[in-house]
C-alpha cells in the first residue's frame, strides 16, 4: 500500500498520484501491483441517454406532408394559373430534411445531415426553375453556389469537431471560411455573367480575413499573447 | 445522527403496525375497467424537476460493494423482479397543467448497465424509456441512481437493499429474511409507503420564518460538461467515534465541524475582501421524529454554520457551535414548524391555480437566487446501516453520493456499515482543496483514511 507523503492518507493500489494534492506516487516496490490493480472506478465515460422524439417527429412529418399535399391539390384543382405549389412543396422538403437529425433520426452523422441539407436546397432551387421559366440560372450558378456552401460547411464542421477547438481557433475557421466563400461567390458570378475570372470586391474581404487570420495564428502560437487576450476579452 | 436511519426504519415499522399510512395516490377509473394509478409529487419532489437543466438533474447514487463479482444477467433478473414492488420508482414523470405527477411506467427496462466513470449524469425525463432510475454494475459493486423526485435516500436504500437481497437469493443464498430496508417483493406495496408524509405532519399553528443569508461560495475552476469528481475516504467507525467523543460530539457533529473548518480555511486562503458566513446544507431524516413508512421524500434541511466575521474560531468552538445548533434545531417541534412553513406555499389556493410554467419560473428563480446561495456545501449522513443477518456476510460496504451539485461546489455524503465509514465527496470543480483540508484534519486527529477516486 502507498501513502501520500503530504496528506498522510492511504492511496488505492492503482493510484499514480494523490487525488487531494496531486503528489505523485513513487513506490518502486509496487510498480507491478500498480499496473495490475483494478481501479475503483471504470475508465469509460458515460453518455447521457438521448431523448427519443419519435412522436414529435411523426407529428411534424404529418404537418409538413399535409401542407405539401394540400398546396399541391389546391394548385392542381383550384388555382391553376402556374405551378406556385412547387415553392411550398420544396420548402416543406427542405424543412423535413433539416429536422431529420433533430427529431427523426438523432444518431445521423452531422456530415450526412449537411450533405442531405445541401441536396434538399439544390432540389428546391431546381423546383423553382419551373416557376421562373428557365433553368439556365440553376445550372449555371445556383447549383455551384449550393455545392460551394455545402463543401465549405462540411470542411468547417470537420475542423471544429476534429481539430483543437477554442474561441480563437473557431474564429480562425470562420474568417478563413468567410474569405473563401466570398472569393468563390465572386468567381462563380463572374463565370455565369461571362466576365473575366478575376478578383474584385472579394479581394477586399479576403485581405481583411487574411489579416485577421494572421493575427489569430500569431496569438495561437504565442502563449503569453494568447493569455493576455483571453484575460481581457473573457465573457 | 449516527443512528437516525435505524430509528427511522423502526419508526416506519411502528407506523406501519399502527396503520397510520394514508396514501396520496389516486386511482383513475378507465373506460375498460382498468385502474391506472398516479401519484402526486411530494412537497420536496415538486422542486427537483424545476431545477432540471441540460447539464443538471437532481440525481443521487447509492452503491453496495459485495464480496464477489456481480453477474449482470442475474442482476437484471433481480431488478425485473424487484422494481414492480416499488411503484413510485417504476414510474415516469409527467406534466399536468398545474403540477407534475408520477404515473406507472410499463415500458421495457430499466436495464442494468456497466458502470461509468462519471456517475450521476443528467437524467432527462423523456429518455431511458422515461425511467428515472439507473442500475450499474462494476466489479463487485452495484449502484442505483435515482432522481430525487421519486424519493429520498431512505427510499432509495430500500430499493437497493431489496434488489441486493433478491440478487443474492437468485444466487442461492436463500436464508435472507425480509426486514429493515429489505421488503418482501411478493407483497403489494403498503399505501403508507407511497404517501406524501409531509402533509400529514405539516400542522403547526404558526409558520416560523426562514432565516436566509448569503453564505460563502467556493471558488474554483468548473469541470467540463458532465464531469463529476469523486473522492471517497474509507475509515473505521470506531476510530471516528473515539475521536468525536474527545470533542464531546457525535460523528455527524464532528464531521460537520471538520467540513466547516475546511471551508473556513478555503475562504481564508482565497483572501477575500468581504468574508461571508460558512454554512452547510444538511438534510434531516424526518422519519426519526414523525412515524412514517413512506419511501418518498421525507426530509428537511438545516444549515449549521459559523460566521468568520465575528472572529476566528478554534476547531473546538466550531464543534460546540454545531453541537448547540443541532440540539436546538433537530427536535420534533422545530422540524414541524419548518415543514409547515414549506407546506404553506403548496397549500395556498392562489398559488395552486397558477399554471405550471409560471410556478417553474418562480421556483427556479427562488432556488437560484436564494436557496442555493444559502449554503457553502452539502453534507448528508445516512448513519449506520443495518442489513438482515443473512445478507451481512456478502456485503463489504455501502457508498452514497449526493450527486452533481446545482452550482459549483462540493457535496459530502457519509454512510457506515459495520466498522466501515465511507465519506464520499462529489464535486464539479477541478480543485480538491476542500477535500484536502477535510481529510488532512482527520489524519491529524489520528484517523486512518484510505482514499479512492475517479479523478485522473
Amino acid at each position: 500500500m502507498s501513502y501520500c507523503v503530504n496528506c498522510g492518507v492511504e492511496l488505492h493500489a492503482s493510484a499514480r498520484k494523490c487525488p487531494l494534492c496531486n503528489t505523485p506516487v513513487w513506490h518502486l516496490d509496487m510498480l507491478e501491483q500498480m499496473a495490475h490493480a483494478v481501479p475503483p472506478f471504470p475508465e469509460e465515460k458515460g453518455q447521457v441517454e438521448a431523448v427519443k422524439r419519435k412522436d414529435l417527429g411523426l407529428l411534424l412529418s404529418i404537418v409538413v406532408l399535409a401542407t405539401a399535399v394540400t398546396c399541391g391539390l389546391l394548385n392542381f384543382l383550384t388555382f391553376r394559373r402556374d405551378l406556385w405549389s412547387l415553392a411550398v412543396i420544396g420548402a416543406c422538403v427542405v424543412l423535413w430534411v433539416i429536422m431529420i437529425p433533430a427529431v427523426i433520426y438523432v444518431k445521423q452523422s452531422v456530415y450526412v445531415s449537411l450533405l442531405l441539407d445541401g441536396a434538399a436546397v439544390g432540389l428546391y432551387l431546381y423546383m423553382l426553375t419551373y416557376l421562373t421559366g428557365s433553368a439556365g440560372w440553376f445550372w449555371g450558378l445556383g447549383l455551384y453556389i449550393v455545392l460551394l456552401v455545402t463543401g465549405l460547411l462540411e470542411v468547417f464542421t470537420f475542423c471544429v469537431r476534429k481539430l483543437p477547438r477554442s474561441f480563437l481557433t473557431v474564429a480562425l475557421y470562420v474568417f478563413t471560411g468567410a474569405g473563401l466563400l466570398c472569393v468563390g461567390l465572386e468567381l462563380l458570378i463572374r463565370n455565369y455573367l461571362g466576365g473575366a475570372l478575376r478578383l474584385g470586391w472579394s479581394a477586399v474581404v479576403l485581405t481583411v480575413c487574411g489579416i485577421l487570420d494572421v493575427a489569430i495564428i500569431t496569438m495561437l502560437s504565442r502563449r503569453r499573447l494568447r493569455d493576455a487576450v483571453r484575460k481581457r476579452l473573457h465573457f | 445522527m449516527g443512528k437516525e436511519h435505524i430509528k427511522g426504519r423502526e419508526n416506519m415499522e411502528r407506523a406501519d403496525q399502527a396503520g397510520h399510512g394514508q396514501a396520496e395516490h389516486k386511482v383513475e377509473h378507465r373506460k375498460r375497467g382498468e385502474r391506472k394509478e398516479w401519484y402526486k409529487l411530494d412537497l420536496s419532489a415538486i422542486v427537483y424537476p424545476t431545477l432540471q437543466r441540460r447539464d443538471f438533474s437532481s440525481v443521487y447514487r447509492l452503491s453496495v460493494v459485495l464480496k464477489e463479482e456481480i453477474l449482470p444477467w442475474v442482476l437484471q433478473q433481480a431488478l425485473d423482479m424487484t422494481l414492480p414492488r416499488f411503484p413510485t420508482y417504476k414510474a415516469a414523470i409527467r406534466k399536468g397543467l398545474f403540477w407534475r405527477y408520477l404515473e406507472p411506467n410499463n415500458r421495457p427496462g430499466p436495464f442494468v448497465q456497466e458502470d461509468v466513470k462519471n456517475p450521476c449524469q443528467p437524467m432527462h425525463f423523456k429518455a431511458n424509456h422515461r425511467y428515472l432510475v439507473r442500475v450499474y454494475y462494476y466489479g463487485r459493486r452495484i449502484s442505483l441512481e435515482a432522481h430525487h423526485s421519486l424519493g429520498d435516500g431512505t427510499g432509495g436504500m430500500c430499493v437497493l437493499q431489496t434488489l441486493t437481497a433478491t440478487y443474492l437469493r437468485l444466487l442461492g443464498h436463500e436464508d435472507i429474511t425480509n426486514e429493515g430496508f429489505v421488503l418482501d417483493i411478493r407483497k403489494t406495496p403498503d399505501p403508507g409507503e407511497l404517501e406524501d408524509a409531509y402533509m400529514r405532519y405539516a400542522n403547526a399553528k404558526v409558520c416560523p420564518p426562514r432565516q436566509e443569508e448569503k453564505a460563502y461560495r467556493v471558488r474554483g475552476t468548473g469541470e467540463p460538461f458532465y464531469t463529476l469528481n469523486i473522492i471517497d475516504g474509507i475509515m473505521s467507525v470506531s476510530r471516528v467515534m473515539e475521536v468525536a467523543k474527545k470533542y464531546n460530539a457525535t460523528i455527524t457533529e464532528y464531521l460537520n465541524a471538520v467540513l466547516l473548518q475546511a471551508l473556513l480555511t478555503k475562504q481564508q486562503k482565497e483572501r477575500r475582501v468581504r468574508l461571508r458566513p460558512v454554512k452547510i446544507a444538511m438534510p434531516v431524516n424526518l422519519r426519526r421524529f414523525f412515524p412514517s413508512i413512506t419511501l418518498r421524500n421525507f426530509i428537511t434541511m438545516i444549515y449549521p454554520g459559523v460566521d468568520p466575521r465575528l472572529g476566528d474560531y478554534t476547531f473546538e468552538e466550531i464543534v460546540e457551535q454545531v453541537h448547540n445548533y443541532m440540539r436546538y434545531h433537530i427536535n420534533e417541534k422545530q422540524l414541524r414548524g419548518d415543514i409547515t412553513t414549506n407546506a404553506a406555499t403548496q397549500r395556498n389556493p392562489f398559488i395552486r391555480v397558477v399554471p405550471l410554467f409560471i410556478k417553474d419560473f418562480a421556483v427556479r428563480t427562488f432556488y437560484t437566487r436564494v436557496q442555493d446561495r444559502n449554503s457553502s456545501a452539502g453534507l448528508t449522513n445516512m448513519g449506520a446501516l443495518r442489513v438482515p443477518a443473512g445478507m451481512q456476510p456478502y456485503i463489504e460496504r455501502f457508498d452514497i453520493y449526493m450527486g452533481q451539485p446545482f452550482s459549483r461546489r462540493t457535496n459530502c455524503a457519509i454512510i457506515s456499515f459495520q466498522d466501515t465509514l465511507t465519506i464520499n465527496f462529489a464535486s464539479s470543480i477541478v480543485e480538491a482543496d476542500v477535500e484536502r483540508y477535510f481529510f488532512r484534519k482527520l489524519v491529524k486527529d489520528g484517523i486512518h483514511v484510505k482514499i479512492e477516486t475517479n479523478r485522473e
